[in-house]
C-alpha cells in the first residue's frame, strides 16, 4: 500500500533509531562493557552523573556502588537494568547496543508510591469487569488519563495493513477528540513499528526541547552511529515533531499494545502544554497497557470461538436451506441473512447456468454477468477474493459503492458458475461518533486530518478486507454445493440411466411388434384376396363379409403402422434446416388430392414463409392437416380450405382452415391425444393418432399447436415453429 | 439369352411363405424356387454345404431373404453372401414386414440390392413380388465369370 503523502515517503526512510542526541530530561552514556570505561556521552552527561564525568575516562564515581550489579546484569541474558540512585533521586535504566552498554538517568519526583498500587490493583478490578474489549479499552484509556495527567488519551487500533483508527479515547477536552479517526499506514512508518515493539512506552516531554548531542557520535573504535531504538531519552524524528506541532500537542506519550506477540496497537497520549512523566508512572502504564492487552487477547480468543460457533449455525441452517428447497440456489436466497452473514456481506448474486438471483446490496445483473466473465477468465481457481476489485479488474470501479470487495466461489467446473458476496467500498461504511473536523485548527504540511484524508485516498475503491474466518466459511459453504450438486448430479446419472434402459426395451417392443404385428394383418388380407379370386361363386352377402375382413386388417394395419411411426417419432433426431413450406404444402396437397380427385374443393393458399426444421417431418405435419381437413369437409360442396402463414417474433406461424364439421372447443383438450376421436369411426375413418403425431413432431421442433372450432362451422388449426434464432420454446 | 437360374426364397413363416410363392406363380416365371426356411439351410443352400452339400452347380438368379428369421438372421445371411468372393453378384432382396429405419440402413451398409417392406395390401404385394421376379429374374445380366455361368 502506498501512502499518499511525499513527505510520508521521506519519513519512512528516515533513519529514527540513530539519531546521535537525546530528549533533554535525562542524560546518557554509553560503557564498555569490558572495564565500564565512558566510551560516548551526552553532552549533559555532567549534570546527572557528576564532574567526574568524562568520555573516555572510567566509570562515574556515583555509578561505582552499582558496578558489580552492571556486571552481573550484564553477564546474565536479562534485556534491562532498573535501578533507582542517588536515594531514589534518579532513575537508572541500562541496556544493550551494540558492542556498549546505553545507561540512561532520568530525575524522579517524589511521589507516593503507595497510592500508585492501590490506583493499579482498582484498575485490575475495572478492566475484569468491562462487558467487552471496547469497555475495557475506555477503563484503561480514562486509568493512563488518570495517572498521567495527559490532556487527551487515545487507544489505536492498527488493521491488518497497519491503518489505524481510534476506538477508544478519555480527555479533559483541552484537545480536539480523535475518537474514530483514521489514519494510513504510513503515519506510523514501518522502522517506527520496529522500534515501538522492542521499545514499548516512549515519550516527548516538550516537543520544542533543544536536543542534547552525544559526543562522540559514533563509536571511536569501530566507527559504527550509535542505536538508540531501546534508549528512553532517544530524540525524536523532526517529521514526528512537526507532525506533534500541527497536532497542537507539545507533549505525548505512547505505549504499545502486544497481543499475543503482534502489535495490536498504540495507547497514545498528548498534551497541549509540555509534560512529562516520572518513569514509575510510565511503568504503572506499561503495566495497564499489557493488563489490557491481556484482556483483549482473552476477549478475542472468546470472540472467536464464539464467531466460529455462530458461522458454524450459519452454515447448518444455508445446508438444511439448500437440501430442503427445490433447489440449492432457491434454497440459499430462502435464507439471505444466514447467506450474507457467512462472509458478513452486504450483498449476494448467485450466477448459474440458466439463472440469477439476488439478495441484498449488489451491482446491477449485468455488472455482475461483467464480474463473472472476468471471473472466469483468471482460470482454474475455485475461489477469489479481493477487498478492492477495482483494481484487478478496472471495469468494477463504478460498482464501488456495492462491489469494492468480492468473494466468489465457483460452483461448476462445466458451466461459468458462481456465487459472488459483495462489500461496499469502507469509506461509506467507516462510522463516525462525533464530527472529527469540528473545531480542529490544524496547520502545516502533516496533520491528522490530511491523514485522515490520506487514509481515505488510500482505501479509495476498497472495501473492508475478508478475514481468514470468512474466507474458510466461504470454502466451506463451496464444498457442501459441490456436494449436493454432485449429489444431485448422481441421481440424474440414475434417473437418467433408468430412463435409457426403459427406452431400450420401448424400442426392443416396438421393433418386435412392427414385425410380428404386421404380418398377420398381411396375411388376412392376403388370403381373403386369395379366396375372393378363387371362389366365383360367391353371394353379395358372403362378398361382403370377405370385404369386411380384408377393410378391417387393413385398418388394423395402418393403425399398426401409425402407431409406430408415433413412437419412432420420440427417438429419432430432428434435424435442422430451412424448409421451403410452399413446396412441401403443394406436394401434400397433390398427394392428398390423389386419393380424393372426386371431391369439390376451394384451395386458398398463401405464400408461407420458410420454416426450420425437418423436412420430412414437416411434411408429415401439412400431410395430416391437409388430410384432415379434406376428409371433415366431405359433406361441404363446395369445400372450402385455406393455408396460409406468416412470420412473427423469432417464429413462424402456420394454420390450416376449413369449413368442414368442426369440433366443439369443450373438446378441444382431447384433440390431440393418442387415440382420442371426435367423430365416429363410421362417419369419418381414422385411427386417433394422427393429431397426436402432428403435435409431437412440433413438439420436437420447440413449437406448438392449437385448434380452434365450432361445431358444424369447421376448423382452424394453428401450429408455431420457432425459428434459429430463438432460444426456448415458441408458444401459439 | 442366359441359362434359367433358381430364385432362392428364404422364408420362415409359413403363410408368408404360401402367399409369396402364390405371387410368384402368377408371374409365370420359368424359373425354378428353392425354399429355404431359415437361415442357416439358405446358408448352406448358397456355399453348398450342410444338407445341401454337393448340390447341382449354379447359383440363384436372386434371393428373395426374409429379415427375421430362426437360427441365422437375414441381415447375417446377407452380410456372409456379399463378404464372399465368389458369391458376392448374387442379387439380394431383403424382404420384410419392418420399416424400421435401422434395418434399412443396415442392410444397405451390408450391400443389399434392394430392400421390400412387404404392404398390407395384397395387391401391392402382389405387385412387389411380381416386380422383384421380372427385374432380378429375367431382366438382370450376373456379371461375367460369376460361377455357374456355364462353367460346368
Amino acid at each position: 500500500m502506498k501512502p499518499s503523502s511525499s513527505d510520508l515517503d521521506v519519513c519512512a526512510q528516515e533513519p529514527i533509531h540513530i539519531p546521535a542526541a537525546i530528549q533533554p530530561h535525562g542524560a546518557l552514556l554509553v560503557l564498555d562493557p569490558t572495564d565500564f570505561r565512558v566510551i560516548q556521552a551526552s553532552l549533559n552527561a555532567v549534570d546527572f552523573f557528576g564532574a567526574d564525568t568524562r568520555v573516555g575516562g572510567p566509570l562515574p564515581d556515583m555509578l561505582a556502588a552499582k558496578a558489580d550489579d552492571l556486571k552481573a546484569w550484564h553477564a546474565s541474558n536479562v534485556a534491562l537494568f532498573q535501578v533507582p540512585i542517588s536515594e531514589g533521586a534518579l532513575h537508572l535504566r541500562a541496556h544493550r547496543s551494540g558492542a556498549g552498554i546505553i545507561v540512561e538517568v532520568e530525575t524522579v519526583p517524589p511521589g507516593p508510591e503507595q497510592d500508585l498500587f492501590l490506583r493499579l490493583r482498582g484498575l485490575v478490578e475495572a478492566l475484569s469487569a468491562a462487558r467487552d474489549i471496547g469497555g475495557a479499552m475506555t477503563v484503561a484509556a480514562d486509568m493512563v488519563h488518570a495517572l498521567t495527567g495527559f490532556d487527551r488519551v487515545l487507544v489505536y487500533r492498527f488493521d491488518g495493513e497497519w491503518n489505524g483508527q481510534v476506538v477508544a479515547e478519555a480527555g479533559n477536552g483541552r484537545l480536539p477528540s480523535y475518537l474514530d479517526l483514521r489514519f494510513p499506514a504510513s503515519d506510523i512508518p514501518a522502522q517506527a513499528r520496529a522500534l515501538y515493539v522492542s521499545n514499548r512506552v516512549r515519550i516527548i516531554s516538550d516537543v520544542n526541547y533543544d536536543a542534547v548531542p552525544i559526543e562522540p557520535s559514533h563509536d571511536p573504535d569501530s566507527g559504527a552511529p550509535l542505536d538508540l531504538g531501546f534508549a528512553q531519552l532517544r530524540s525524536i524524528s523532526p517529521v514526528h515533531r512537526e507532525y506533534m506541532r500541527n497536532m497542537g500537542t507539545s507533549a505525548s506519550m505512547s505505549v504499545s499494545i502486544m497481543v499475543d506477540g503482534r502489535f495490536w496497537g498504540l495507547v497514545a497520549c498528548h498534551s497541549a502544554e509540555p509534560h512529562s512523566v516520572p518513569v514509575p508512572i510510565r511503568d504503572a502504564c506499561d503495566f495497564i497497557v499489557q493488563s489490557l492487552a491481556m484482556r483483549i487477547a482473552a476477549q478475542t480468543h472468546g470472540e472467536d470461538a464464539q464467531s466460529r460457533v455462530a458461522l458454524g449455525r450459519i452454515s447448518a441452517r444455508l445446508l438444511a436451506a439448500m437440501t430442503s428447497g427445490q433447489s440449492w440456489l432457491d434454497g440459499l436466497v430462502s435464507v439471505p441473512e444466514d447467506l450474507l452473514a457467512q462472509v458478513d456481506a452486504s450483498g449476494a448474486a448467485i450466477v448459474a447456468e440458466d439463472r440469477y438471483l439476488c439478495v441484498g446490496e449488489t451491482p446491477p445483473e449485468a455488472d455482475v454477468r461483467s464480474i463473472v466473465g472476468w471471473l472466469s477468465s483468471r482460470g482454474e481457481q475455485d475461489i477469489v477474493s479481493t477487498h478492492a476489485l477495482a483494481t484487478q479488474f478496472p471495469a468494477a470501479e463504478p460498482l464501488a459503492a456495492t462491489a469494492s470487495g468480492i468473494v466468489a466461489i465457483r460452483i461448476s467446473e462445466l458451466y461459468p458458475s458462481w456465487l459472488i458476496w459483495f462489500r461496499p467500498e469502507v469509506v461509506s461504511t467507516v462510522q463516525w461518533a462525533g464530527n472529527p473536523h469540528k473545531s480542529v485548527r490544524e496547520v502545516g504540511r502533516i496533520h491528522p486530518r490530511h491523514s485522515f484524508n490520506a487514509w481515505r485516498e488510500q482505501v479509495h475503491l476498497q472495501a473492508l478486507p475478508w478475514t481468514e474466518a470468512q474466507l474458510s466459511a466461504a470454502r466451506d459453504l463451496r464444498n457442501a454445493i459441490v456436494g449436493i450438486v454432485l449429489r444431485n448430479a448422481e441421481e440424474l446419472a440414475h434417473v437418467s440411466s433408468e430412463l435409457q434402459r426403459s427406452n431400450k426395451e420401448l424400442e426392443a417392443f416396438s421393433y418386435s411388434v412392427s414385425h410380428d404385428l404386421r404380418a398377420p394383418f398381411r396375411h388376412i388380407v392376403g388370403f381373403a384376396q386369395l379366396l375372393r379370386e378363387r371362389e366365383n361363386s360367391l353371394d353379395p352377402k358372403s362378398m361382403h363379409y370377405l370385404q369386411n375382413i380384408s377393410e378391417s386388417a387393413l385398418s388394423a394395419g395402418k393403425l399398426v403402422d401409425d402407431l409406430l411411426a408415433f413412437s419412432q417419432l420420440g427417438r429419432t433426431a430432428v434435424a435442422q434446416k430451412k424448409v421451403d413450406m410452399n413446396k412441401l404444402v403443394a406436394e401434400v396437397v397433390r398427394s392428398v388430392m390423389f386419393s380424393a380427385e372426386d371431391r369439390e374443393i376451394e384451395w386458398s393458399i398463401a405464400d408461407l414463409p420458410v420454416a426450420w426444421g425437418d423436412a420430412t417431418l414437416l411434411r408429415q405435419v401439412w400431410f395430416n392437416l391437409v388430410e384432415n381437413a379434406v376428409k371433415y369437409t366431405r359433406p361441404r360442396h363446395p369445400a372450402k380450405i385455406t393455408v396460409e402463414g406468416r412470420t412473427g417474433d423469432e417464429m413462424t406461424i402456420y394454420s390450416v382452415t376449413d369449413n368442414g364439421v368442426g369440433f366443439d372447443m369443450a373438446y378441444a383438450g382431447k384433440l390431440f391425444g393418442v387415440f382420442q376421436r371426435l367423430q365416429r369411426a363410421e362417419d369419418f375413418e381414422g385411427t386417433g393418432i394422427g393429431l397426436a403425431l402432428v403435435r409431437r413432431i412440433v413438439d420436437r421442433h420447440n413449437g406448438s399447436i392449437t385448434a380452434n372450432g365450432e361445431v358444424d362451422k369447421g376448423s382452424t388449426f394453428t401450429f408455431v415453429l420457432p425459428t434459429s434464432e430463438k432460444k426456448g420454446r415458441a408458444l401459439a | 439369352m442366359p441359362e434359367i437360374r433358381p430364385i432362392l426364397l428364404v422364408e420362415d413363416s409359413p403363410r408368408d411363405l404360401e402367399l409369396t410363392l402364390t405371387a410368384l406363380e402368377k408371374c409365370q416365371l420359368a424359373n425354378e424356387i428353392i425354399v429355404a426356411r431359415d437361415g442357416a439351410e439358405a446358408v448352406d443352400y448358397l456355399f453348398g454345404s450342410g444338407v445341401h452339400a454337393g448340390r447341382a452347380d449354379g447359383d440363384p438368379s436372386v434371393v428373395l431373404l426374409d429379415l427375421k428369421l430362426p437360427k441365422i438372421d437375414g441381415l447375417e445371411v446377407l452380410e456372409r453372401v456379399k463378404k464372399d468372393e465368389r458369391l458376392r453378384h448374387i442379387p439380394i432382396v431383403m424382404l420384410t414386414s419392418s420399416r424400421e429405419e435401422q434395418d434399412l440402413v443396415r442392410s444397405y451398409e451390408l450391400g443389399v440390392n434392394a430392400f421390400v417392406v412387404k404392404p398390407v395390401e395384397f395387391n401391392e404385394f402382389f405387385k412387389a413380388i411380381q416386380d422383384l421376379g421380372v427385374f432380378w429374374a429375367l431382366l438382370n445380366e450376373p456379371p461375367p465369370g460369376g460361377r455357374g455361368h456355364g462353367s460346368v
